[in-house]
Parts: structure tokens; sequence; C-alpha cells
């Protein structure tokens, strides 16, 4: 038998009990035969290489044997026994990604006492699943469906809080009494809309400006979070907020300039 | 990915899926080989094995429908290796696939001769 370290003997093993996960239930196909050609095959590719053999050259092999889930056709067996084997077998195959969608479920079926809070398990759930098939170097595929929506909603939820919560805070602090507090006087309502509508904005887009900068020094945080929503973000995509910011501001600054 | 991209790609997948039993009896059907050498051999022919490993799930089964039979021989470079050969009857199967081969890459001929015209 050949040797390997311990890092590549565990992967070994990881990937035969995938392998034997995958053959569950497939009518003749004996399980042992397929290993005991996978362990030949893994030796005969390794021969020559130095004892022992670590995880890379293992890795390369077993990535040319590809990963086992997709050795037969899926229609071999029952639907039921399919969906059954995926939730039941262990993370290796859609199990995170069906208790995933399952939390997006009950969040959504019982969003009026709270349900909503599941969201935040959905989306680690999902993140970890998302992490699992890269260290695999799998496609999400199809899978996208049951995995993705707690990461969109919460990208969705924390982005928005971001850039419009402050403008609420903002539109507070300028009410009429704030307004007239920073010595802002009136004649008519529209005005008072004027100046209100210019504080904000400039308010609004000062922050943005500041924002985008926050934005540029934790990108990559931002981008780990996530993942594979955002695996294209640089820095550089901070400009838009910048500009943006720098528009909404200068639009404040040019209505109460004409007022 | 362009739409006709992944229609290629899904027909070229289930072609490849149809082929390999075709492609794996043929290649017993030289003599008796151990499971790494089928799967090098079907290597040399282009694309037609993606992932190495589906070979042996089709190998197992084969030998279940005693269409191939294995047996174990001593390797002077390692442990000893479980070799396939085919049967009588894997024989006769191959026969009747590469006849049923030949008359489809025969129609498929006609018809793109037929288009050419």
């Amino acid at each position: 038998m050949m040797d390997f370290t311990p890092e590549a003997k565990r992967k070994f093993d990881e990937y035969l009990l995938r392998m034997r996960v995958s053959m569950q239930g497939r009518r003749a196909v004996e399980t042992t035969e397929v290993e005991q050609n996978v362990v030949e095959h893994v030796q005969a590719a390794l021969a020559g290489v130095p004892s022992p053999v670590g995880p890379e050259r293992l890795s390369e092999v077993l990535a040319q044997l590809g990963p086992p889930e997709r050795w037969l056709p899926e229609d071999e067996r029952p639907i039921w026994r399919r969906w059954a084997d995926r939730f039941m077998t262990g993370p290796e195959d859609w199990r995170l990604a069906y208790i995933s969608l399952a939390l997006m479920v009950l969040a959504i079926v019982f969003v009026a006492v709270g349900g909503v809070l599941l969201v935040i398990p959905a989306y680690l759930v999902s993140r970890a699943y998302v992490e699992f098939l890269s260290d695999r170097g799998e496609p999400l595929g199809a899978r996208k469906w049951l995995v993705l929506p707690p990461i969109v909603l919460l990208m969705v939820a924390l982005g928005g809080a971001a850039l419009f919560g402050p403008a609420g805070g903002f539109g507070a602090i300028l009410s009429e009494v704030g307004l007239r507090e920073f010595g802002w006087e009136w004649d008519s309502r529209a005005d008072r809309m004027r100046i209100f509508t210019g504080m904000l904005s400039i308010a609004t887009g000062t922050y943005w400006i500041v924002l985008s900068a926050l934005f540029a020094l934790l990108v990559r945080p931002f981008r780990a979070l996530f993942q594979p929503l955002t695996a294209n973000l640089r820095a550089g995509h901070a400009w838009a907020l910048t500009a943006a910011g720098a528009i909404v501001a200068a639009f404040g600054a040019t209505l109460l300039y004409l007022f | 990915m362009q739409m006709s991209d992944t229609f290629y790609d899904n027909w070229t997948t289930q072609l490849r899926k149809g082929l390999l039993e075709l492609a794996i009896l043929n290649t017993l059907g030289a003599g008796p080989l151990y499971g790494y050498d089928i799967v090098r051999r079907l290597g040399d022919v282009d694309s037609l094995v993606i992932n190495e490993g589906t070979v042996y799930p089709i190998l197992s089964r084969l030998r279940n429908e005693q269409y191939v039979e294995s047996y174990i021989e001593e390797s002077s470079s390692g442990p000893p290796r479980k070799y396939y050969r085919l049967t009588q009857r894997g024989r006769e199967e191959l026969r009747r696939m590469n006849s049923h081969w030949t008359s489809l890459h025969e129609a498929i001929g006609q018809l793109r001769k037929e288009r050419a015209r």
C-alpha cells in the first residue's frame, strides 16, 4: 500500500467515502469493486512519486478522476431515494443546500413571529456550503437556487441599510424644527421642501463619499461575506459610490444656492 | 456562455456518456486490461473521458451483466491488479453494438450528404 502524508490520507479517505455514498442504491454497481479500482488507479498514477505522497500530488490524480457524484447518471435511482440520500448522507452531497432552503422557508412561514431571524443561520449554512464546494473545486450549478437566496437577501438588506439607513436619520434631524435650528427661514412650503431636500442631499452625498472610502478599505471582508455574488468586486468599484455621492451632494448644494 | 455553447456542451456530454460503454468494450476487445490501463487508453481518445472515474462504475456494471469478467494477476511493479476481459456474451454484445454504431454513423453521413447537395 502506498504511503501518504496524514493530510493526503485524510483527503483520500474522504474521497473514498464520497465515492461509497454516491454509489449507494445504484443497481448493478458493486461499491467494493469500484473502490478497489479507484485505489489501484491512484497507486498506478502515483507510482514513481517519492513516499510519502502529499496532498498536492494526490489532488491532481483525484481531479482527473473527477467528483464521484458525477460518475453515474442521476436517473438510475428512484427520485425519493435521490432526495433522501442527498439529505441524509452528509455535507458532501446536497444536505447543506437543503438545510439552507428549509431555514429560508421557515423564515417566510414564521415571519410574523420573528422568523426573519432564521435568515441569519440560513445565510451561514449557505456561505459554508459555497466555501465547501469552492474547496472541492465544484461549481454551484443548479444548487445556486437553494443556496443563494439567503445570501442575496442579507446582502440587499445590509447594503440597503448601509446606503439609505443614515439618510433616514439625516431626514429626522433636518425636520422642520431642525432646519430652523440651523438658522434657515422660508416663506412657502415649496421653499421649505427645497431647503430640506438640499440639506438631506448634501448630508447623504457626503456620507456616501465617506462610505465609499470605507468600502475601498474593507473590500476584502465585504467580498468574503457575500461570496459568490461579490467575487468580482474590487476596491476600484468604490469610485461609483464616490461619484454618486458627489452628484447627490452637488445636487443638494445647487438647490440651496438657488434658494 | 452562450446558449448555443450550453446546448453543444450538453449534447457532447450526453454523447460521451452514451458512447463510453461501447468504447470500454472495444478497448477490451484487444485483450485483457486492468482498470488504470483502460482509463489511459480511453484518455488517448480526444475528449471521450472527462472524469476518469466514470469508467469504474461502468466496468462494475458490465461485469455484473456478465459482458466482462475480472481476475487478479500479480504485478511486477506493485500490488496485484484486477484485470478485465470480455466474456463470450460480451463479444456478441460488442459485435451488435459496433454494428449499430456503424449503421448510425452511415445514416448521419447520408443525411449530411443530402444536406450538402
